[in-house]
């Protein structure tokens, strides 16, 4: 192993491989955000009387979870590109070459997964809140809205709280695969680093540590707002 | 017709689950200071009226007034009726106070903000006037030193006092209980019978589904027995206990003394 490849830079790769777990947080928390928006509309589909609107998110979470997340970013990525040149050149008649931005076609990917798991976890909480207490609210006039605002957002977020931390566990994870299409995040910064120098350890280790650092400082992150979540809540 | 509407009018209420005929043709009404008991054995529709009192459930049948402002209703799928107007139900149900078997507090909020909730977002209480109308009432019925508690750190015999200082604190025109002791242990039944007690000679108007005789007959001053969905016998609770005409109702008072 050999530290001093790791200097801050011209010279070493101390300054890239952060710059890649930047990368990594960046792609990882919008892919997140944009699966728990996912997630709580599918859930709420999930939840309705209409039986197309079950049915169709029941087809979503059981693609999503069946297939391998590889071959959605791949089919994203070619797909989407795809697309987007026959939308230019059919509507724009622009004729160059153009690819799906890497970093949305990422967020996009992971975000599709996030938002299958997180489904579940929020159609469990929302199931979990007692009945009798959005009745209550009822029973005091509560229209919809403030039902919902008031009563139910708080309650799912806390039942959501733990699942959710695990959702975000296996985002942060997930991301690396985004390194196939070229987006310079941790993994691939790694690669980099390893395929240049030859010493590929050195940079696989550096890349343990930082996934490591993140999990872990997201990990007591979670930790927190569930005890905040849960104030009130008798834990025997 | 000079004399004030009635607080609460119930008129040939019918509601059925499914195949299952739940209420008959149910009407009763009450005035501002009736303490109404219903009683009558399990199955016998007695949370299935009241919860459609306001419309928890909606009658299939029947018309709902409250303080002179009638439900308004329009015919629904199959015949049945609806709520013609959602914001009006949601006003008259902020006039209608709902006490619970099971409490049904709000876990994620302390006592205080449970009390609060209603009053400053539904009936747009200032934020202080709503805490200092819920602490007096905290203390009334004697809970105001646990006001910063949650729901969860209170025995359910506190939990339902709170749930009765929820409901009084929307100024509501009449109290609905539904088998408020029923969940309670034992020796916790007295405390909210003491409340609700106080309620009754404050002149509070309320309906009550209890299977507490004792209340019933010495709290309230008029008494419905339901049997199978229809109010088989009514009057005051002397009369109804002491000489009970349906062979049923005599035959249900005596299995649950
Ligand atoms: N939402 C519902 N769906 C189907 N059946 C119901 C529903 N609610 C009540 N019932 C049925 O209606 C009947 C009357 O129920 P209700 O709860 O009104 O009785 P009750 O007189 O309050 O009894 P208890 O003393 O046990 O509380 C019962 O047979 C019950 O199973
Ligand atoms: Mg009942």
């Amino acid at each position: 192993m050999d530290l001093t490849l790791l200097g801050w830079g011209d010279r070493g790769w101390g300054d890239e491989m952060v710059f890649g777990a930047m990368m990594t947080l960046a792609v990882a928390a919008s892919s997140y955000l944009l699966g728990i928006v996912i997630g709580a509309g599918a859930a709420a589909m999930k939840l309705s009387h209409w039986l197309v609107l079950r049915w169709l998110a029941d087809v979503y979470t059981t693609i999503i979870r069946g297939i391998p997340e590889l071959l959605v970013i791949y089919l994203v990525f070619f797909g989407g590109g795809a697309l987007l040149r026959t939308i230019a050149k059919g509507v724009f008649g622009y004729g160059e070459f153009i690819d799906l931005p890497i970093f949305i076609t990422g967020m996009i990917c992971i975000g599709l997964s996030a938002g299958a798991y997180s489904t579940e976890v929020i159609r469990g909480a929302v199931l979990a809140v007692p009945r009798g207490q959005i009745e209550a609210a009822r029973a005091v006039g509560m229209g919809k809205v403030l039902r919902f605002r008031r009563i139910l957002v708080p309650q799912v977020a806390r039942y959501a709280l733990p699942g959710l931390g695990n959702v975000w566990q296996l985002t942060l994870k997930e991301t690396s695969l985004i390194s196939v299409i070229g987006l310079v995040e941790v993994m691939r910064q790694a690669t980099v680093g390893a395929g240049s120098t030859k010493e590929p350890f050195t940079f696989y280790i550096t890349a343990f540590v930082l996934y490591l650092g993140l999990a872990s400082i997201s990990n007591r992150g979670f930790l927190r707002a569930e005890t905040w979540a849960n104030r009130g809540v008798r834990t025997s | 017709m000079d004399q004030p509407a009635a607080a609460l009018v119930a008129e040939d209420i019918h509601k059925s689950f499914g195949l299952l005929a739940v209420l008959k043709g149910i009407s009763m009404v009450a005035h501002d200071g009736d303490v109404i008991s219903i009683i009558g054995s399990s199955g016998s529709g007695k949370s299935t009226f009241l919860r459609c009192v306001n419309f928890l459930e909606t009658p299939d049948r029947g018309r709902i007034v409250v303080g002179g402002e009638e439900i308004r209703l329009k015919a629904g799928r199959n015949g049945r009726t609806m709520a013609a107007d959602r914001a009006q139900i949601d006003r008259l149900r902020s006039r209608l106070g709902m006490v619970f078997q099971s409490f049904n507090l709000w876990s994620h909020m302390t006592v205080l903000h449970n009390v609060m909730e209603g009053p400053v977002h539904v009936l747009k209480l200032p934020k202080a006037e709503a805490r200092d109308k819920a602490l007096a009432l905290l203390e009334d019925v004697g809970i105001a030193e646990k006001h910063d508690a949650y729901p969860a750190e209170l025995s359910g015999g506190q939990q339902q006092r709170v749930a009765i200082a929820r409901a009084l604190c929307m100024d509501p025109q009449v109290l609905l209980f539904d088998e408020p002791t029923s969940a309670l242990d034992p020796e916790l039944v007295g405390e909210v019978l003491v409340v609700m007690r106080d309620l009754a000679e404050a002149g509070r108007t309320m309906i009550v589904v209890t299977h507490e005789m004792g209340f019933a007959r010495e709290v309230s001053n008029e008494t419905i027995f339901l049997h199978n969905g229809r109010v088989e016998e009514q009057a005051p609770p002397a009369e109804l206990f002491g000489n009970p005409k349906s062979e049923r109702c005599r035959q249900f008072l005596a299995s649950s003394l």
